[in-house]
């Protein structure tokens, strides 16, 4: 860690999430309906194996090699992100057409949109699997976004390692987001600015859990400092080191955490199933978590077994989630006792 | 270079790359560099354009005149494609632009765009914007400020694989310290940069017009014709 006095942090279980995308219509709701931003996702839930959003992301570079140089990266397209399609529903509710007309997009055929490939997964019947993998910014410590800047335009908070884009220093040079490897920092084509997620710096700043966190039905998403030894953030990644960053050979070191999904056994040819074969295989969740991965899934799967057996594991307590509140490190303020939470010029 | 004076030449008149006001005025072929990698700001700016890659136009044809109140710059440089960048219909593109570097007070660094306490001032042109100037400032590198969007004039014209693009300002500004303030009979120094889109030039990638005046070109202008 830098001198920087906290970190905030997320970890999301991925053995919990439903791809029901409350998360990413909530952050879309409060942050990404205005001018310019149709396109944008701040959050996106892809099916895993997939391409994912941008279109094969992981393919555009950016981040730093092992010795810390900038690797390069490329702009991605608009198509990779997929449009913002428009409906026919002026035609449908108010056009006095009764049933004659049914939904349909407006202009041409898509192809390409943020969840294109959803539930697609890979593996052949019976053994197809597939997971969500929820992903927003991941706020990191070595932000890629902020080091390509020439105009340092993007800033890292120094009370808890938000990063932001100050628009009023941003003149659209798009160098941040060719260097983001993760590709979640988004060009705002009307205000020729950079954007992106804001951690929900607005209700942090008030005690609130951010949108997505909170909306989360899941219950996977845990938000809190990295260095709080009493909240679910540390215990997970640095304690029972369950949670782990993806991608970490992008070289940003990440702040967002993921606790690598389990997934069901295989059938055997005989079909019954076979313990030792998981469907998920260990060889793709390394691809995406890194070595580490396998030491994560032996302690949960350990774990579980705990506490199937005696009835006790503080790491399946901590996953169950049994306190909603307990998710949040504290920032488990009420946002309907806030009076305002807004967008202010640094975003 | 000199500034043409032109007598009861209307900002208007002069702001038309194809008036005929423009054909008695002496232009000048000027060869343009790219501006060095080593120079950019950030390590992904450096990766991404390694030394040798910057400076897509590799010259420019200008000339320049004056009524009394206002100083144009006419420009003219081969560019086979328009790249209007964005404007809400933008991809990965990147606007053509050029602007005419000012120093604010005589001895302003050229190559790092000013410096603390020595600003200095573009009117800047891009395509997207065609008809509102920006007029900045700077004081180094990744310092460049908008001051406003009114008092730099421009017009470009594509055609036939060229652009022509007058940039025309004041040559007076009120209350402002940190932009080019004019004199006729004084005269000042220029410099030009311009911003080949199509080949993703931005921010501080560009070319540049460098002159026998410590980078600067030495311009003069009078009330003779
Ligand atoms: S995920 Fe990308 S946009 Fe977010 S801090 Fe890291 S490098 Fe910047
Ligand atoms: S709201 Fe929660 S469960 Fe639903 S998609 Fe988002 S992370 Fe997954």
């Amino acid at each position: 860690m830098t001198a920087r006095k906290h970190q905030l942090a997320m970890v999301m279980d991925l053995n919990k999430c439903l791809g029901c995308h409350t998360c990413t219509v909530a952050c879309k709701t409060l942050w990404s309906n205005g001018e310019g931003m149709d396109y944008m996702w701040f959050n996106t839930v892809n099916t895993m194996p997939g391409r994912g959003t941008p279109r094969d992301w992981e393919a555009m570079g950016g981040g730093f090699d092992a010795r810390g140089n900038a690797r390069p990266g490329r702009l991605p397209r608009r198509q990779e992100y997929g449009e913002a399609w428009k409906f026919n529903h002026d035609e449908l509710y108010h056009g006095g057409n009764g049933d004659s007309r049914h939904l349909e997009i407006k202009g041409g055929t898509p192809e390409w949109g943020p969840n294109w490939d959803e539930d697609e997964g890979a593996g052949k019947f019976p053994n197809s699997y597939h997971f969500y993998l929820p992903r927003i910014c991941n706020h990191c410590t070595h932000a890629a976004c902020q080091a390509a800047c020439p105009r340092q335009a993007i800033e890292k908070r120094e009370s808890d390692g938000i990063v932001t884009v100050n628009e009023d220093r941003c003149r659209g040079y798009r160098f941040c987001q060719s260097a983001c490897p993760y590709k979640k920092i988004y060009f705002n084509h009307q205000k020729k600015v950079a954007q992106k997620c804001i951690f929900c710096f607005p209700r942090i700043d008030e005690g609130v859990a951010p949108a997505c966190a909170r909306q989360c039905p899941g219950r996977l998403r845990f938000v809190g400092y990295r260095d709080d030894q009493n909240a679910p953030i540390y215990k997970l990644v640095d304690k029972w080191k369950v949670a782990l960053p993806l991608h970490p050979e992008y070289g940003t070191e990440p702040n967002v955490f993921y606790v690598p999904p389990i997934g069901p056994a295989s059938y055997g040819a005989d079909g019954d199933i076979d313990e030792s074969r998981p469907r998920v295989p260990d060889e793709y969740l390394v691809s995406l978590f890194g070595p580490k991965v396998l030491d994560a899934l032996a302690t949960v799967k350990a774990e579980r077994e705990r506490k199937r057996i005696t009835g006790k594991s503080e790491l399946m307590d901590l996953l169950i989630a049994y306190e909603w509140k307990s998710m949040f490190g504290g920032l488990d303020r009420d946002p309907s006792t806030v009076s305002v939470i807004q967008w202010t010029k640094k975003r | 270079m000199k500034a043409q004076y032109i007598r009861g030449a209307s900002l208007d008149v002069l702001l038309d790359p194809d008036a005929a006001a423009w054909r008695s005025v002496k232009s000048a072929t000027l060869p343009l560099s790219g501006t060095p990698s080593a120079l950019q700001p950030t390590a992904a700016v450096r990766t991404e354009f390694p030394e040798g890659s910057i400076g897509a136009i590799k010259q420019v044809s200008v000339a320049i005149a004056h009524n009394g109140g206002e100083l144009a710059f006419r420009l003219e440089w081969s560019d086979a494609s328009a790249e209007s960048g964005a404007g809400g219909q933008d991809d990965v593109g990147f606007p053509d632009a050029a602007a005419i570097l000012l120093p604010v007070r005589p001895g302003a660094p050229l190559m790092t765009m000013g410096a603390p306490g020595q600003p200095v001032n573009a009117w800047y042109w891009r395509a997207d914007e065609n008809g509102t100037g920006r007029q900045v400032t700077a004081q180094g590198l990744g310092t460049t400020e908008t001051i406003d969007r009114e008092s730099v004039k421009c017009r470009g014209i594509h055609r036939q694989s060229e652009w022509a693009v007058v940039i025309a300002r004041h040559l007076r500004v009120k209350g402002n310290q940190q932009v080019a303030q004019i004199d006729v009979g004084t005269g000042t120094a220029f410099s030009i940069a311009i911003w080949e889109g199509g080949h993703r030039e931005r921010a501080g990638i560009k070319s540049f017009a460098l002159g026998a005046l410590e980078g600067w070109h030495p311009l003069t202008l009078n009330r003779s014709s």
